[in-house]
């Protein structure tokens, strides 16, 4: 599996899928007023896949499940910002973006699982126990595609059958459903929907599907309920799948077969991929796009080759500094001081700063704004413009031992 | 140097000449309890014959994914739990070693007196679940751990001088004014500071709770420190910082360290000798440079394949294909051959593995209705007509079976609704050495293999 | 997460060891508390004790034993408001108001007794159980789940009939019989803390089991008995009223049950009093004391408490 080779020029001229602007998601707490997510703007294109990456409590998760309003709405609190959502649909048919964080509960409902798909990471505790994986993944079916299903019955389904594909049955229909006349036709449509259930189970290379399907979660590997997930994720194909680390809780080796399965699934599928990462290692091998999150906010976005090849900001350095590779020898690696900043009510200010080597007054009292360094590589960091002294900026080297 | 021990008594030998820890043919095997009688029905062996020793100062790095046993193994030689078989020794002298080596070679019958005597003597004397009185304390003091879950192996009850503090009151080494000082003074040495004395676990964030840990483990200066994942739960910034911090401990202190990790990257950084480890057994052993840079197991091959490296010019990450064997019946020969992508017939191919192969072709798996097993290689399986059994046994001599396994098929036969299959067994697959300490247990290296 | 890791610049006042856990204390007390109907709870209960205490100054101690009721056979059936019997008397000249009040000091001392007992006992068959485990943990729970088979209202019923009808009898009756479910709780807390690393941590210090045990074990296992003793505090009360309402206790007794069973017969005859503010004071008791330990199973759930 090789990194696409796209050039930043051609990712430039790609239709919209995403596009997140100021974002701020603040959580109320005890203390004061938490800011997760303090004006972040990024952008999603078609087909390809955007790595958000930073440590813990940076707020790329927050991030993350705005785009289908996952967070909780006490404590968190929606403080600001869009997040324009372009399906494929839309583009086709010229219709204008729709704002994610402001359409009404109905809309997002019928979007999610269906327009846009997430995974997390703990794929054991995404799935529930006590259903077999066919009532689960049959649940994505019911939901989102049950008029296709009804169609591909034929014209005579009786109404009860209907409502039953909506998942609008009460109690009385499902004990009808049951008696002769009727099932029959129940057990057609349980037919149809496990063909679909199937398919898509294949699609993740699944070698028996029917006796996965049979199964409940916990007979099944981490791997295993992983793939299981991405089938239900990809099962409606959806425009953007958003993937929040999801190979943190595997094996090395399953977690190579399933960035493999994604990669190539988005491929045949067209999916563009958000995906949530603190490994930089691991962006590097599977982003086209790579964007540094730390205390709320971005602070470098490009592609990953730019990224990776010259880091600009002072924290991608020393994070990248940071990572053991394979081909360290015994020694030590170079660590940035210090710890990440409260973000409860802070004031304007680089939050790197009191951790960047390179920081001069201005930092301290002013939040810096993106700066264009040309080649869809943008950093926020003052040493960077260019009315600033030049000779204030770090120097190609990027790993002290 | 390491520091005299004030325990021993005689006079403390050389360090030149022993090992800190080590491990003779470890075997831990749990046993599998089914039905209302909790009968015991068979074992998981989670660790199943595991031999090494670690040299004073030095880091032995002991990698492997989830399931192969390798926190188990650190449990034992911390003392946590008690091996099922073979032994850990503790502070065995080379000639001590060298003896061993020379009565395991003998069968038990033909040892004399004096042999079984010795055998004793250094099982008493070294043998850490054996030990007694003064020589256990003196191990115990000199083995301490520092676990991966900074949250759960702090009592969240405590304040930090007493977590810190306890090792020196159990030993009676200090009280009053003068444990808060050597307690100041260890939390000084791991980068924290006299203001966090009287605080609670949950007060500091986990890069912090892991300092607290590594003062603890440091209290009564030990010699030994495994360290089971400690850096896995943080972020990568404050990794690098407690690796640091360990390397700079290590070399002012003169510790020795058993480095347990799945990140290949960390155990490098930190290790002089790395071990393999593969469903309870090691697979390959050598220094850091050997392993990396000439790799002799395909599961090493494996692990560093599918590492994501960010200092790597091309991507090439690749995963495993295959299942995992089951830990409590785990294959005669080589554990590894069920994903090894470069298996060959003499790997030790089982009545499993053909299973396992019929289980990826539905239709021919839907007519199996038994297997009746002579041995692990020889087998009769029986399916519900005559025309799926003839469509397997086909498929087995002419059709897509691996090459490998079809190769290590000695007879295939049908008979009806029966096919009958037979392996050409294998002995079980040992460690052997390459060439200057460099160990693997791969048939493709060993003398077992090609040729 | 404070930046704890920036250095001092100037020297700071280190709180000691007793003013951070004296400080931990009241952080937790005003979680507890900053529920409403919680601190309602635990205001209830302050009015109750001073009851207690004030008994002796808010009515005259009846002689020779202040626990039985002082009989005034001129004032039958006096409805409340009548001089010198605030809250009216029963059917043989009991003062309802003094039974109210000494009432409160014969619950207090039931309950202080039958927790005390029940979970003393039970936390040591329990820690046995959990602690070593193996064999002893078998056979202990095998008993305690004989034990538990046996509906406890009714086992507490047996054991009081035979013994013979006394307040005492009822107190040690329901000791015998409500310790069973301690030991089945801190079973449970302690196998599942055993389980965390700092044990294992402990263990690698090199200390006494006993030690660990009573360090790392025990306090971070106890918090669902300190829960549910709070609970039984108010169940108990209830269960032995129940007991006395009955006839287990001894007549004339000043106790809630007993003034309630005594006030019975009257109520249909429209005297409601004699058995209204009794069974008033056992509500108001249990309820205080049912809102106190739900407020705290809240805040001590060993899951959350402490992050």
């Amino acid at each position: 599996m090789t990194v696409r080779a796209d050039t930043s020029r051609e990712l430039a001229t790609r239709p919209l899928v995403a596009s997140v602007r100021d974002l701020r998601v603040h959580f109320e707490a005890k203390a004061g007023r938490v800011h997760a997510v303090d004006g972040v703007s990024f952008e999603i294109r078609d087909g390809e896949t955007l790595g958000l990456v930073g440590e813990t409590g940076c707020g790329k998760s927050v991030t993350a499940r705005s785009f289908i309003r996952l967070v909780p709405t006490p404590p968190g609190i929606y403080a600001g910002g869009e997040i324009d959502f372009w399906s494929t649909v839309a583009r086709r048919t010229g219709v204008g973006p729709i704002d994610l964080l402001e359409i009404p509960h109905k809309e997002m409902l019928a979007i999610r699982g269906d327009r846009i798909a997430m995974i997390f990471q703990d794929p054991g505790k995404a799935l529930n126990p006590a259903l077999s994986i066919r009532s689960q993944m049959a649940e994505v079916f019911y939901q989102h595609r049950s008029e296709e299903i009804l169609m591909s019955l034929g014209p005579d389904v009786p109404w009860i059958i209907r409502r039953a594909a909506r998942q609008q049955s009460n109690s009385f229909e499902s004990i009808l459903l049951k008696m002769p006349p009727w099932r029959a036709k129940a057990a057609g449509l349980r037919k149809k929907v496990d063909e679909l259930v199937a398919h898509a189970l294949t699609e993740t290379q699944i070698a028996n599907p029917r006796k996965i399907m049979d199964s409940y979660p916990h007979e099944l590997s981490g791997g295993m309920k992983q793939r299981v997930l991405i089938a239900q994720a990809l099962a409606c194909h959806p425009d953007l799948l958003i993937a929040d680390e999801p190979t943190t809780a595997l094996d090395v080796t399953i977690q190579a077969r399933i960035l493999e399965l994604i990669a190539e699934l988005q491929e045949r599928l067209e999916t563009s991929v958000l995906y949530i990462s603190h490994d930089l290692s691991l962006v590097k091998e599977i982003c086209d796009r790579v964007a540094v999150m730390y205390a709320g906010r971005i602070v470098e976005t490009g592609t990953t080759e730019e990224i990776f090849s010259n880091p600009a900001h002072p924290y991608t350095r020393g994070l990248m500094a940071a990572v053991p590779s394979a081909t360290h020898q015994r020694g030590k690696l170079a660590a940035i001081d210090g710890t990440v900043p409260e973000l409860v009510d802070p004031p304007p200010s680089c939050r790197f700063n009191g951790r960047c080597p390179y920081a001069v007054d201005i930092c301290r009292t002013v939040d810096p704004s993106d700066i264009d360094l040309g080649g869809g590589h943008e950093v926020a960091c003052f040493i960077y413009e260019t009315s600033l002294d030049s000779s204030v900026r770090p120097t190609r080297e990027r790993r002290t031992s | 140097m390491t520091t005299v021990s004030a325990d021993t008594g005689a006079a403390q030998q050389s360090t030149d000449d022993r090992a800190v820890i080590t491990l003779r043919g470890v075997e831990k095997y749990f046993p599998i309890k089914e039905g209302a009688l909790q009968r015991v029905v068979g074992h998981v062996r989670a660790v199943d014959g595991v031999s090494f020793e670690v040299r004073p100062g030095e880091t032995l790095g002991l990698v492997g994914e989830s399931g192969c046993g390798k926190t188990t193994l650190g449990r034992c030689i911390s003392g946590l739990a008690t091996p099922t078989g073979g032994e850990i020794y503790f502070r065995l002298s080379d000639s001590d070693a060298a003896l061993l080596d020379e009565i395991d070679s003998i069968p038990e019958s033909e040892l004399t007196a004096e042999q079984r005597k010795e055998a004793a003597r250094i099982d008493r004397h070294h043998g850490i679940h054996q030990l007694s009185g003064r020589a256990w304390r003196t191990y115990r003091r000199n083995c301490q751990v520092v676990f991966q879950d900074s949250f759960s192996s702090l009592n969240p009850r405590q304040l930090v001088k007493d977590i810190v503090g306890r090792p020196l009151r159990v030993y009676k080494e200090s009280s009053g004014q003068d444990l808060t000082e050597k307690v100041v003074s260890l939390l000084e040495s791991v980068g924290l500071g006299r203001q966090h004395l009287y605080r609670y676990p949950h007060q500091f964030s986990g890069g912090q709770r892991q300092r607290i840990s590594i003062a603890r483990a440091l209290a009564l200066d030990p010699e030994f420190i495994v360290l089971d994942e400690p850096t896995s739960a943080l972020d990568v910034s404050v990794q690098a910082q407690i690796l640091n911090l360990l390397h700079d401990l290590q070399k002012e202190r003169g510790l020795t360290y058993l480095f347990i990790s799945h990140d290949l990257g960390v155990v490098r950084l930190m290790s002089d000798r790395i071990a393999v480890m593969y469903l309870g057994k090691i697979a390959e052993h050598g220094t850091s440079n050997e392993l990396f840079e000439d790799t002799r197991h395909p599961y090493t091959d494996a692990l560093l394949a599918a590492n994501p490296d960010i200092s790597a010019e091309k991507s090439e990450m690749r995963g495993l294909h295959g299942t995992v064997p089951d830990p409590a019946n785990p294959p005669e020969g080589c554990r590894f051959h069920t994903r090894c992508p470069v298996a060959t017939p003499a790997c030790g191919w089982e009545v499993d593995d053909a299973v396992a192969w019929l289980q990826t072709n539905e239709t021919l798996l839907a007519g199996l209705t038994d297997v009746e097993r002579r041995s692990n290689f020889d087998a009769t399986l029986v399916f519900g007509d005559a025309a799926t059994a003839g469509a397997v046994g086909d498929a087995m001599r002419n059709g897509d079976m691996p090459a490998p396994m079809k190769a290590a098929l000695d007879d295939v036969s049908t008979d009806e609704t029966k096919v009958h299959i037979r392996f050409s067994p294998v002995e079980p697959v040992e460690l052997e050495d390459i060439g200057g300490g460099h160990l693997t247990a791969c048939v493709l290296y060993t003398s077992r293999g090609t040729g | 997460m404070v930046d704890v890791l920036a250095p001092e610049t100037t020297t700071v006042q280190i709180d000691g060891p007793w003013v951070v856990r004296l400080r931990r204390l009241a952080d937790v007390s005003r979680q507890v508390l900053s529920n409403p109907t919680t601190s309602a709870g635990l205001v209830i209960i302050i009015l109750l004790l001073s009851l207690t205490v004030l008994a002796p100054v808010l009515t005259e101690p009846n002689v020779p034993n202040p626990y039985q009721m002082p009989r005034d056979w001129g004032a039958r059936d006096a409805p409340p408001g009548t001089p010198g019997h605030l809250l009216g008397t029963t059917s043989t000249g009991g003062d309802v108001f003094y039974g109210v009040v000494w009432g409160a000091r014969t619950s207090l001392r039931l309950s202080l007794i039958v927790v005390g007992v029940t979970v003393t006992v039970g936390t040591i068959v329990g820690s046995l159980a959990g602690f070593i485990g193996g064999k002893l943990d078998e056979m202990l729970m095998r008993a305690v789940d004989v034990l538990l088979a046996i509906p406890e209202l009714i086992f507490a019923l047996a054991i009081a009939a035979v013994l013979g009808p006394s307040f005492g009898n009822i107190i040690f009756a329901l000791s015998v019989v409500f310790w069973v479910k301690y030991a089945r709780i801190i079973r449970g807390q302690i196998i599942h803390v055993k389980q965390n690393e700092y044990v294992d941590a402990a263990r690698i210090t090199g200390d006494s089991k006993l030690n660990i045990f009573r360090k790392d074990v025990l306090p971070n296992s106890i918090t669902p008995v300190i829960v549910q003793a709070t609970l039984d505090m108010g169940g108990i009360v209830l269960t032995a009223a129940t007991l006395s309402f009955i006839g287990l206790a001894e007549a004339g007794l000043a106790e809630w049950g007993v003034l309630v069973s005594d006030g019975q017969a009257g109520i249909s005859a429209g005297k409601w009093w004699a058995s209204t503010f009794p069974g008033l004071m056992v509500f108001l008791w249990a309820l205080a004391f049912n809102l106190l330990g739900d407020g705290m199973r809240d805040v001590l759930d060993p899951r959350t408490e402490g992050r």
